[in-house]
This record gives C-alpha cells, structure tokens and sequence, in this order.
C-alpha cells in the first residue's frame, strides 16, 4: 500500500445486536486519509461517527471489511496486539476529557508511556514535551478538578501525543468547550498537522471547527454522502 | 513497578471507603489471628516432643488424684526393682496447696495457690524454667531463690504478678490459711520473684514446709492425723529420654504391686492435656472448622464488596485506560493490586499490632484452661497477617477485577442517538 495513505477503510459494515435483532450502523463505507492530512467528519447524532472512529483506532471489529493504518491491518490484531499497537501508533483526544481524576496533570500525561520499556528519565523529559507543546508547562502538578475545560482538555491532547503516535482521532474535541477555548484547542490541532505532521481525524458537530479542517466527509446513515474540499 | 503508584493513588480516590475496608480487614485478621494463636498453642502443647518426655503420674480412678507421699521415693526411680529396669532421669512431686491472707473472705486480690515442691526441681523441671539459658538474669536470679528456699523451709517464691495483686514484696511475711488444708495455716516469708511471664500468678514453696506442717498436727492432735494426710501428692512427674523409655517405665509402675490404694496410671504431659482438651472438642472443632472459615469468608466478601462499587463506578475510566494501550491483564492487575493493597497492608498491620500488644504490651492471654496460664501470639502472625490480608483480597477481587478488563471499549463510549 501507499506510503501517502495513512488510513484505509475497504469496504467496511458494523453492525450491533440489540436483543435479537441486528442493527447496521455503517454499510460498505471505503475511506482513504493521506497522510498529513486533517480530516473532519460530520454528520447527525447516531450517524455511526463514532463507531468509525472506533474501528479506525483498533477498539472495534468491523463486521465484514478492512482497516489499514500504515503498513498494518489492524482488523486483524487480536486484542492485545491492538492495545500495543495503539500505544505506539495512535492517540485518541476524548469529547470530555476522560483524565483519571487523582492523578496531576503530568502523571495522566505519563499514563501511556508506562507500557513502553522507558527510564524514568526520559518518561519524564517526553511528558515535559508534551506538555509544553499543549502549553501547559505551568500546570504540572494540577489535577484535572483544578483546571478549566481548555486546561484538561490541552492534557487530553498532551497524553495522546506523548508516546509521537503518526495519528490522532478526535471525538468532539471541542463538544464541551466554550468558544474561545474551542478556539485555542482547534489552533493547537492545526499545529500539530503543521508542525509535527500529524494525521488529524476529527468528528465534530461544530461548523467553526469543521472549517478548520483540510477535508470534510459527511457520515449519513452508515454511508459517506458528500466531500467538500476546504 | 511502575504501577504501584498508580494503585496507591487509586486507593486514596475514596479514603473513607479505603479505611472502612480496612479497618474491616483488621478486625478479622485480628480474630483469625487469635483464634489461630489458640489452636496452634493447643495443637502444640498436646503434640509430643520426641525427646525428654515427661511421664505424669498420677491417681487412677480420682480427680483430682491425691496419692500418698509415701509413693514418692519409688516413684522417682519408675519403680524399679530390676537391674534391667528403666529408671527416669528426673523427677518432680506436685502437691497444691491453696488459701487466702484473710480468713473470713477470700477474694481475687488475697488468694495463693502454691506449688509445694522440692525447690531444686525447679531449675530442672519446670515447663519453661528449666530452659532458661544459663547465663540469664532469670536463671541466676531463680538459683539464688532457689537456694534461699531450701534453707529456710518457711519461704515462699512469688509470681510477678501475684506478689502486686497481694501487695507483697521480697521479705514480707504473711500468713495463708488454707483452704485445701483445713487448720493447716501456714505462715510464710516471701523470699523471691518467679522468672517468666508464665508463672505471673503460680507461687512455689517447699513440700518440707507443709508435710512438718501436719506431722506437728498429728502430735498436737493426741495422735490424730490430718484428714489430708494421706492425700498430700496430687502428681508425680518423671522426666525419660524417649518414647521407648516411658512405654517402659509406664510398664514397671502399672504393673507394680505396691500402688494398690490408691491405684495410679501413668501418661505424657501431652496426653494429659489431650484427655482434659476432650471437653472442649466441640468448641476447638468449631473454632477451626466454623469460626475460623466463616471470618475468612467474610473478609472476602467485604474486600469483594468494596472492590466492585468501586470498579463499577470506573467502567470509563477502565474504557480509557484501554484506549490509551493497557491490555486487560493489565487493568486486572491494577484492580487486584489494589485489593491486595489494602489487604496485605491491613493484614500485616493488625496481625503485626496483635502480636505486639499482646506479646509485648499486655505479656499475654489469661486462658484458664488446663495447665498453661497465658498463651502468646506466636511470631508467625506477620505471615498470618500477611497471606489471610493477601490471600481473602485476591479472592475478593478476582471477580470484580475480571469485571474491569473485560470492559468494551465501544459500549462504554457507545451513545444511543
Ligand atoms: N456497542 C454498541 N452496541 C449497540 N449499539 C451501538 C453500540 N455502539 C453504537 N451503537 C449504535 O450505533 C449507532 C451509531 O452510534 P455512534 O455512537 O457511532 O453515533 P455518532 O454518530 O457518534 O453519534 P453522536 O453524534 O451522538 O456521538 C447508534 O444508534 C448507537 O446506538
Ligand atoms: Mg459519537
């Protein structure tokens, strides 16, 4: 495959079972994301955005179909090989937040590198990094009850990109947010395309925040409906 | 490992709940740890030391036995009358002699129950005494006593705590008026303290003292002898090097023709305790197969309980941990960890504390059955502590932390639109 494709959705359905019956939330979606690229989704609540996003950061099967991230299908990782793969490879920035309430701001940034074979040292340096990247070098020993939205959801970003990961999703990143920091949280976003060259999917419901992005898909029904070029 | 902290911190999420947990945990290990210090003193006590047995003679068919002193000179040599004939290589006689410092009222706070012996066994016979080190302070604080004790037959050799309940020290006389020895009173001089914590409330006198004491009432008695006087040696004991030479001088004694009336029988310390420990089956058997279990199984389930709120209000937070990498094994052992956390802490702490208190603090348990006064928690409690703590948290947890890292991802974030 392409080394310019990032992500690879072939042919992909999802279905859920409730009670006895089968609903099909995405239907022969195909997607490709270059790499570099900042990509928004939208589309209606229940629309199945999030279970795309599910299938694309490995914590979901789909049904039928492929995903491909890089060089690895990882449609076909078992759990663990996908929980390793994940650490590595992607990060993933939550609608609200989800920082563990007790630990400081740098302890729920360092939470990821505990799994990768890392001194004490250089945790600590890669932490320090992400968290001056996000701005918050003033805030490490805060816990999440201590700051703003903006604030944990700057940690939030810092811990997705702690481990260098090549792509990040994005769930809403902006949902909960009031407009400045939904501002300042989408610029921080464009740099990380810009500057790290990072691979950006992002739902979002936000217009402002979907202007943002390079490329717009609209999810409806489980199917891609339109593309507007930014 | 680089989790601990993590399950350290978990664990201070909820102080309230963690300290209820474990202040739960404390109380159980505290009473497994108790119940367990009694069964395992029983079970050593009645279980034989291979080498030096000591044989305890006593009356066949009577309780309490009360034999003829007059018994004593072929009793210590295991009555032997043949060349082939084993003999013991020590001995002792016991003779109970009881009574108050006031005549009219007899309480806690003025009674005496004495052994009357020959001092010299003492150093030589007695449970616990006669393993002192040599060179102890105890040791050569008790043969000093000792020695002052066969010379003045009318001493008496207090145990610590007895001599503060009667406010007596070392040369304070006083005169005990027996109970057991109906107008035999006898006064006496307190020539020294008893070493170890086990004698605390025994005291020792010499049986020369007492068996003057009901010769002289038969001369003042025209020729009357005390109603005891036959009657003054409640047990005799034979020290043998092993097994073998106590089936055999029990043999030569129940054979022997010279111990008619009264009758005797012959059996090891152990034995002894056993026979009067039957009593008490029912109640040892349900501290170890009912108490003791049941306390266990509830320490688990507390730990289960507290275990499981707190995972259930984690789901996402399991959810996220996953997103970021961990794999289930991983989460599991942040929830046990913390169990076991809380567990084998509180475990080791309390079972560590009873030990302390009780060895250290309070010098031991009364336990007023059979021979020993006090009983101690013995130094295996931290294990104790340490694996009923570790072992009843992983049980707790196990389920509730499999609960945990079988999480899935997509229900917990999934929202019904
Ligand atoms: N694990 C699951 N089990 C059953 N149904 C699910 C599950 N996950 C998602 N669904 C269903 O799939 C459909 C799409 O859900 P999804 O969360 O992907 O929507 P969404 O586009 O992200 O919506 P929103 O904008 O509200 O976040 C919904 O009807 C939802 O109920
Ligand atoms: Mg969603």
């Amino acid at each position: 495959m392409s080394a310019e494709i990032c992500v690879k959705v072939d042919h992909v359905s999802k279905s859920f079972r409730r009670g006895s019956e089968s609903i099909e939330v995405l239907s022969g979606l195909s997607l490709q994301v270059p790499r570099g690229e900042y990509l928004g989704l939208m589309g209606p609540s229940g629309s199945g955005k999030t279970t795309l996003l599910n299938l694309i950061a490995g914590l979901d099967q789909p049904t039928a179909g492929s995903v491909w991230v890089g060089d690895t299908e990882i449609s076909h990782l078992s759990e663990s090989q996908l929980a390793a793969w994940r650490t590595r490879n992607l990060g993933f920035v939550f609608q609200f937040y989800h920082l563990l309430p007790v630990l400081t701001a740098y302890a729920n940034v360092e939470l990821p590198l505990l799994l990768l074979p890392l001194s004490a040292a250089q945790r600590k340096q890669q932490v320090l990094t992400a968290l001056d990247i996000v701005g918050l070098s003033d805030r490490l020993h805060h816990r999440p009850g201590q700051l703003s939205g903006g604030q944990c959801q700057r940690v939030g970003i810092a811990r997705a990109i702690v481990t260098d990961p090549a792509i990040i999703v994005a769930d809403e990143p902006t949902g909960d947010l009031d407009a400045k920091s939904a501002e300042e949280i989408l610029n921080l976003l464009c740099e990380l395309r810009t500057q790290l060259k990072k691979t950006i999917v992002m739902v979002t419901h936000d217009p402002r925040a979907a202007s943002r992005a390079d490329r717009l898909l609209h999810l409806e029904k489980g199917k891609l409906v339109e593309q507007v070029e930014n | 490992m680089k989790f601990l902290r993590l399950i350290y911190q978990n664990l201070w999420r909820n102080k309230l709940r963690s300290l209820l947990t474990s202040a739960g945990t404390m109380v159980l290990v505290f009473v497994v740890t108790l119940v367990w210090s009694i069964l395992g003193f029983l079970a050593n006590a009645t279980t034989e030391k291979p080498a030096n047995i000591k044989a305890i003679v006593s009356e066949r068919w009577r309780i309490p036995s009360m034999m003829p002193y007059a018994y004593a000179a072929s009793l210590k040599e295991g009555a032997a009358t043949e060349p082939e004939h084993v003999k013991p290589t020590d001995n002792m006689t016991w003779t109970f002699y009881g009574g108050s410092l006031d005549p009219k009222k007899r309480t806690f706070e003025n009674i005496v129950f004495a052994f009357c012996l020959e001092p010299k066994k003492l150093l030589t016979m007695m449970d616990g005494l006669d393993e002192l080190p040599p060179d102890s302070s105890e040791r050569k604080s008790l043969e000093v006593a000792v020695a002052k004790l066969e010379k003045n037959r009318q001493g008496i050799l207090l145990g610590q705590q007895r001599a503060e309940t009667l406010k007596k020290k070392v040369g304070d006389r006083f005169i005990i008026h027996s109970f057991n020895y109906k107008e035999i009173d006898l006064e006496v001089e307190v020539l020294g303290i008893l070493p170890t914590r086990r004698y605390d409330q025994s005291a020792a006198m010499n049986i020369d003292y007492l068996l003057g004491a009901i010769d002289s009432y038969k001369q003042k008695h025209n020729g009357k002898a005390h109603d005891m006087a036959a009657k003054t040696m409640n047990l005799v004991w034979l020290r043998v090097p092993d097994t073998k030479s106590f089936t055999q001088v029990a043999a030569q004694i129940e054979a022997s023709p010279q111990y008619a009336m009264p009758a005797v029988k012959v059996q090891t310390a152990s034995a002894g305790i056993s026979t009067f420990l039957e009593a008490y089956a029912d109640l040892l058997w349900g501290m170890r197969w009912l108490l003791a279990p049941a306390i266990l199984v509830t320490l688990a389930i507390v730990i289960a309980n507290a275990i499981s709120i707190s995972v259930r209000e984690r789901q996402t937070e399991f959810a996220v941990l996953k997103v970021l990498g961990f794999r289930p094994g991983q989460i599991m052992v942040l929830v046990l960890g913390e169990a076991l956390l809380i567990g084998i802490v509180s475990g080791i702490v309390s079972a560590g504390g009873s030990w302390f208190v009780v060895n250290q603090l309070a010098g031991g348990i009364p336990f007023p059955i059979a021979f020993f006064p006090k009983f101690m928690i013995p130094a295996d409690a931290w294990w104790w502590g340490l694996a009923v703590g570790g072992g009843t948290a992983f049980l707790g947890s196990f389920i509730p932390s499999w609960t945990a890292c079988r999480v899935k991802v997509s229900e917990v974030f999934a929202r019904v639109g």
